[in-house]
């Protein structure tokens, strides 16, 4: 294929050639899907540098697994669970390491959220799209690393419960609980935001 | 409203509850408002999300990120092949180190059985010899029942000249 050949090219037919050695089919992969990727990275962890190693480490192990892919589901998507497996090890780690706060002790274990007053109004009625994603980032990156883990999967990954419960080695309880809680808090740091404005 | 029934308020907006249940909580939502806040406040965070990543972009050019990842790939590539080299040659070595033991102990014990067989059978005369040509070749002899035991701790040659003894 030329150069021209896998720009135009369809997913399928440049996977077909990656897995058969061509590295610049895969390059144009990487190319068409690096910021999906990326961004997803980035929804998980909030925090760039670690989302871009991510990302890149990602990439390295599609490249390894490629023969694997059996098109059973898009080409992105199958490097999305990849970028979010390795997100999720990673989050693991950083539990270990860093010791909790009372807060986020309290928040795991829950009980606030019951209580909540509800939000009536739509917090982001409104909003440019950019203004929007600027006052989602802020209030996600005041979440707990459980809760926005669990809400990324949900709504942006769209996995249910129990795939969700695998995925983050808990019960699916405690998966109904966090995301609960997390859309609750979530509902309400949007709120403070439109209050202060 | 108790915290059960705001999990499945949750649970019936995600569409994971049972028929049954989802009827239930249908019909709370048709009496009470605040199940229906509830509602309103969850279906509202959701809407928030949707397309949240769009445009986001990651920080680095085509051609750099590329490169890190290229370079990535070649070196894993490398180290696979080295330590499946070292791997091969390892199973190498320690199979030629068993072979050396099991050989010669296999022969003995091939021998041993034999005299083993010849001793119980009543018969005393038997000899065991190495040929001084051939130090891998065993040989016993139980002269009583005229049988003889050769064994080559080598394989024997693949060879289409070699010649057969007659």
């Amino acid at each position: 294929m030329t150069e021209k050949d896998y720009s135009s090219a369809e997913d399928p037919k440049l996977v077909r050639a990656a897995q058969q050695g061509d590295m610049a089919a895969f390059e144009e992969l990487v190319a068409r899907h690096r910021d999906k990727i990326y961004a997803r990275a980035l929804s998980m962890m909030r925090n760039e540098e670690e989302a871009v190693d991510l990302s890149q480490e990602a990439w390295v192990k599609g490249w390894q697994r490629l023969r694997q892919f059996q098109g059973e589901a898009s080409f992105g998507t199958w490097m999305t669970r990849i970028v979010i497996n390795l997100c999720l090890d990673q989050l693991r780690k950083h539990k270990r390491q860093r010791t909790e706060s009372i807060e986020a002790m309290d928040e795991e274990s829950g009980g606030v959220e019951r209580h909540m007053p509800v939000v009536t109004i739509n917090p982001t009625a409104g909003l440019e799209r950019s203004e929007l994603r600027q006052r989602i980032d802020k209030a996600m990156s005041q979440l707990s690393y459980e809760h926005r883990t669990v809400l990324v999967l949900h709504e942006f990954e769209e996995m249910e419960y129990k795939q969700i419960a695998e995925a983050m080695e808990c019960s699916i309880g405690t998966v109904m609980s966090r995301l609960f809680y997390a859309r609750r808090k979530l509902a309400a740091l949007l709120a403070d935001l439109r209050k202060s404005e | 409203m108790d915290y059960d029934t705001q999990l499945k308020v949750q649970t019936y907006l995600d569409g994971e509850l049972s028929p049954v249940e989802s009827r239930e909580i249908a019909n709370l939502l048709a009496r009470d408002r605040d199940a229906v806040a509830l509602l309103g406040e969850l279906r509202n965070t959701r809407q928030a999300l949707v397309g949240t990543e769009i445009g986001v972009l990651l920080p680095e050019s085509r051609e750099f990120f590329w490169s890190k990842i290229e370079r990535d790939i070649k070196f894993q590539e490398k180290r696979d092949a080295q330590s499946q080299a070292v791997s091969a040659f390892s199973l190498g070595d320690f199979f030629h180190s068993w072979r050396r033991l099991f050989v010669p102990a296999a022969a003995l014990s091939a021998l041993a059985l034999a005299a083993i067989m010849t001793l119980s059978s009543g018969s005393h005369v038997s000899l065991v010899e190495t040929a001084v040509a051939d130090p891998g070749a065993f040989t016993y002899h139980d002269f009583s029942t005229g049988t003889t035991l050769v064994w080559f701790s080598y394989p024997a040659e693949d060879n289409d000249n070699s010649s057969v003894a007659k």
